[in-house]
């Protein structure tokens, strides 16, 4: 049991309590509240700092990847559709501890399947710290990752296979999506099942990565008539497609902006996803960018690039914890402070968001205190 | 050209022991005139223009020594490499100003976010790469904004010249071959060096001509080289008397003795890079505090395009999240760099005779996350302003 005594709690759905506490009990959070007592808990002093629910990236290959191995473990560029790939068999602990992640605050992430085929696989959430595999994987079958982006052109039209171009990726999506619906039950495939599952049924939401304002306008015309919750992943030409995915109410995974200068090579205009918050859309930020990740500093600096275009702090931090968890269907357990959710806290000596001077001073995962 | 009055901010003029203080700046011709408490009534001319400051910090432009913008040029649909000229592992007289796009949309990001100087170097794919030139970043004609060239022999150790090589079953395939190359280029240098000053007369040779000048200690050489290959760059540089500088310098944590023994500058970053065994296993921004405080020069670059031109902010603030002063984080993007570039005579600091590249920005910059820049002036230019 842990005591975390007098910190500034920010919950994570935008609410701040100053000068309070959260008491732990194995790996849940117990109790919130102020001046708690319980004289067997170990006390945390988080006088002066900044306590938040541990962020989440929902979309990271860097733990899925099996570097240096000479093929990427989550890019199984054998069919443009492999929908029933399960990260969960690709998944590398060594690689995810060698992040670091809780040294950013990041307790959970997503792994996710690259962007070579269409539908990669899908996305098993893990935690982040070094603990026991089966304490670690949160959820399997969290996301259905698809891509629509030059990726895959790259990986079949470059062998002269279909997609070469991006009608090609377009035609193969929608005519995957109509077999999987009228082959005969008897004679359909596990990978039609799945797709039909998916999209009529549900089952997962569908994070699909999509660059350019092209790329998105494709993808968000192709959708509107579907029920299935899709988040953009990248999505770096959102602002050339704000009205229909305000209409769609889609969600944005932000790409790593600073990888290979995305804000100078597409004008983003950050300050743009206002209009999103404001509509209720879902935004949060992923480590990647075309589908590869780098270190855990990129999930902050994102963070940081939309606060600084204009949006609110705690709205920012909203994308930081109960978005993504609410995306990978995971609301119920992570992503905010409350009672009965997962003790995953990080203890921050000032706001990540607004100043560089903020350095984690613990981190708590599934209970335990790693520092 | 109208003289220029900076009023009622703060000035940081990154002098050594210089305290912040509320000051004027008075510039004339592109240069400053003039930095004091209060600029004399009968300097000021009747036309001058007054820039109120008030509530804004004055600093010198920042410097990027590390940057390949332009030269790996994504503002074409499919990206552009002109910065390696992977042929030979020995491609140390080409010249970076050829390869850099001067309109590259990145150059205005640079100087909207205070960027004022940048070195401009060829990239890593070959052992000995090409000669990088220190730039401003405003202007039409790369040849027109340079500021010195060449600033450097640009060299690179480790995978990036082994894989372009390996790849083709060629020297060098290793680390050890890179070491080799490394070695045998600088001896040739030497003896042609040597033949020259014992009237030999050696035939023309560029590469040699180019690499002397680093043996006479007319430039330094920039060596591309993270975690144990600092330690071959270390030795050989010494070995020839060559005043270096080690670039990127990932896993300098576990070599601080060694670099201050060896006396060179070190430019570190970028970071935010995935960590995984080999040169990514050690990626410790931390370093350049150990090395600051140990009394390195130590710049904070951003390899940008690779990661963002603006991405130097979150340099800093990392710098500064791991213990470093904004004040000691601002000097390693303005007067660290400026003397690594060899160009701490005209940029890097607020002081009479200098260019003025001032910034005026709101907010502490590496501190507070939404510092920002008002206002751009390269050589006494206004080339942004959002007051």
């Amino acid at each position: 049991m842990y005591l975390i005594k007098n910190g500034r709690i920010h919950i994570g759905d935008g609410t701040i309590l100053d000068s309070c506490d959260i008491l732990t009990k194995g790996k849940k959070i117990e109790k919130i509240g102020r001046e708690i007592v319980c004289p067997e808990a170990q006390v945390i002093d988080a006088s002066g700092c900044e306590v938040f629910p541990g962020f989440i990236d929902p979309h990271c290959s860097i733990g899925a990847m099996g570097i240096p191995s000479r093929h990427l473990d989550n890019q199984e560029s054998t069919g443009l559709f492999t929908p029933e790939m399960n990260v969960k068999y690709a998944m590398d602990p060594d690689e995810v501890n060698a992040q670091e992640f809780y040294k950013s605050g990041i307790t959970a992430v997503g792994l996710a399947p690259g962007n070579g085929n269409i539908m990669g696989g899908q996305i098993a959430v893990v935690k982040t710290a070094p603990q026991k595999m089966s304490e670690r994987l949160v959820k399997e079958k969290a996301a259905l990752k698809c891509s629509v982006t030059s990726a895959v052109k790259n990986t079949y039209g470059s062998k002269n296979q279909m997609p070469k171009t991006r009608m090609g990726i377009f035609w193969s999506f929608q005519e995957m999506l109509r077999k999987a619906r009228t082959v005969k039950i008897e004679d359909r495939e596990e990978r039609q099942e799945i797709v039909s599952e998916v999209f009529d049924k549900m089952t997962m939401p569908v994070f699909c990565a999509a660059e350019t304002p092209a790329e998105i306008q494709g993808l968000l015309h192709m959708m509107k008539e579907e029920k299935v919750q899709a988040s953009i992943v990248d999505g770096f030409g959102f602002g050339d497609a704000l009205e229909e995915m305000k209409r769609q109410k889609t969600g944005l995974i932000l790409g790593n902006v600073n990888s290979c200068s995305q804000i100078a090579k597409y004008g983003i205009d950050l300050e743009k996803i206002n209009e999103l918050v404001k509509n209720g859309n879902r935004v949060a930020f992923t480590n990647t960018c075309g589908g590869f990740s780098e270190g855990r500093e990129v999930f902050l600096w994102s963070a940081i690039e939309v606060y600084r275009a204009g949006v609110e702090a705690e709205e920012v931090v909203r994308m930081m914890t109960e978005h993504p968890a609410e995306m990978l269907g995971l609301g119920d357990r992570i992503g905010t402070l409350k009672e009965g959710k997962d003790a995953d806290i990080s203890i921050f000596t000032g706001h990540p968001v607004t100043t560089y001077a903020a350095k984690v001073k613990h981190s708590i995962i599934n209970g335990e205190v790693l520092y | 050209m109208r003289q220029t009055v900076i009023k009622g901010g703060t000035l940081y003029t990154m002098k050594d022991g210089q305290d912040v203080f509320q000051g004027e700046i008075l510039i004339e011709d592109g240069k400053i005139k003039k930095v004091m408490e209060r600029i004399p009534e009968e300097m000021i001319s009747d036309d001058a223009r007054i820039m109120d400051a008030s509530g804004l910090c004055v600093m010198p432009g920042l410097i990027d020594a590390h940057s390949h913008i332009g030269m790996f040029d994504f503002n074409s649909e499919t990206s552009v490499d002109e910065a390696n000229e992977m042929t030979d592992p020995v491609t140390l007289s080409i010249d970076a100003r050829y390869g850099v796009n001067p309109k590259a949309r990145e150059f205005k990001v640079a100087y909207e976010h205070g960027i004022t100087t940048m070195l401009l170097t060829p990239g890593s794919g070959n052992v000995f790469c090409g000669l990088p030139f220190a730039m401003k970043t405003y202007g039409d004609n790369a040849f027109d904004m340079s500021i010195k060239a060449p600033c450097a022999v640009k060299i690179a150790l480790g995978g990036n010249p082994k894989n372009t090589y390996g790849d083709r079953d060629q020297l060098p395939m290793t680390r050890m071959g890179v070491a080799k190359v490394l070695w045998d280029t600088f001896r040739k240098a030497k003896t042609y060096m040597e033949d020259q000053e014992n009237g030999k007369n050696p035939p023309y040779n560029a590469d040699m001509e180019a690499l002397c000048l680093a043996l006479k200690g007319e430039i330094p050489c920039k060596i591309h080289c993270t975690q144990y290959d600092m330690l071959t760059a270390i030795e050989v540089a010494k070995a020839f008397g060559v005043r270096f500088s080690l670039e990127h310098a990932w896993g300098a944590t576990d070599y601080i003795d060694e670099i201050v023994e060896s006396g060179c500058d070190v430019c570190y970053g970028p970071i935010a890079t995935y960590r995984c065994v080999g040169e990514r296993r050690k990626i410790d921004v931390e370093a350049v505090k150990m090395l600051d405080d140990r009394g390195v020069n130590v710049a904070i670059i951003t390899d940008s395009p690779i990661l963002s031109e603006e991405s130097l902010y979150h340099h800093i603030g990392e710098a500064v999240r791991e213990g470093v002063s904004q004040e000691r984080a601002m000097r390693m993007v303005t007067i660290n760099p400026a003397r690594i570039l060899g160009v701490e005579e005209r940029i890097g600091t607020l002081e009479e005779g200098k260019d003025a590249d001032i910034i005026l920005v709101k907010g502490k910059l590496g501190l507070d996350t939404n510092a920002k820049v008002q206002c751009t002036m390269i050589d006494g230019n206004i080339v942004y302003c959002c007051l």
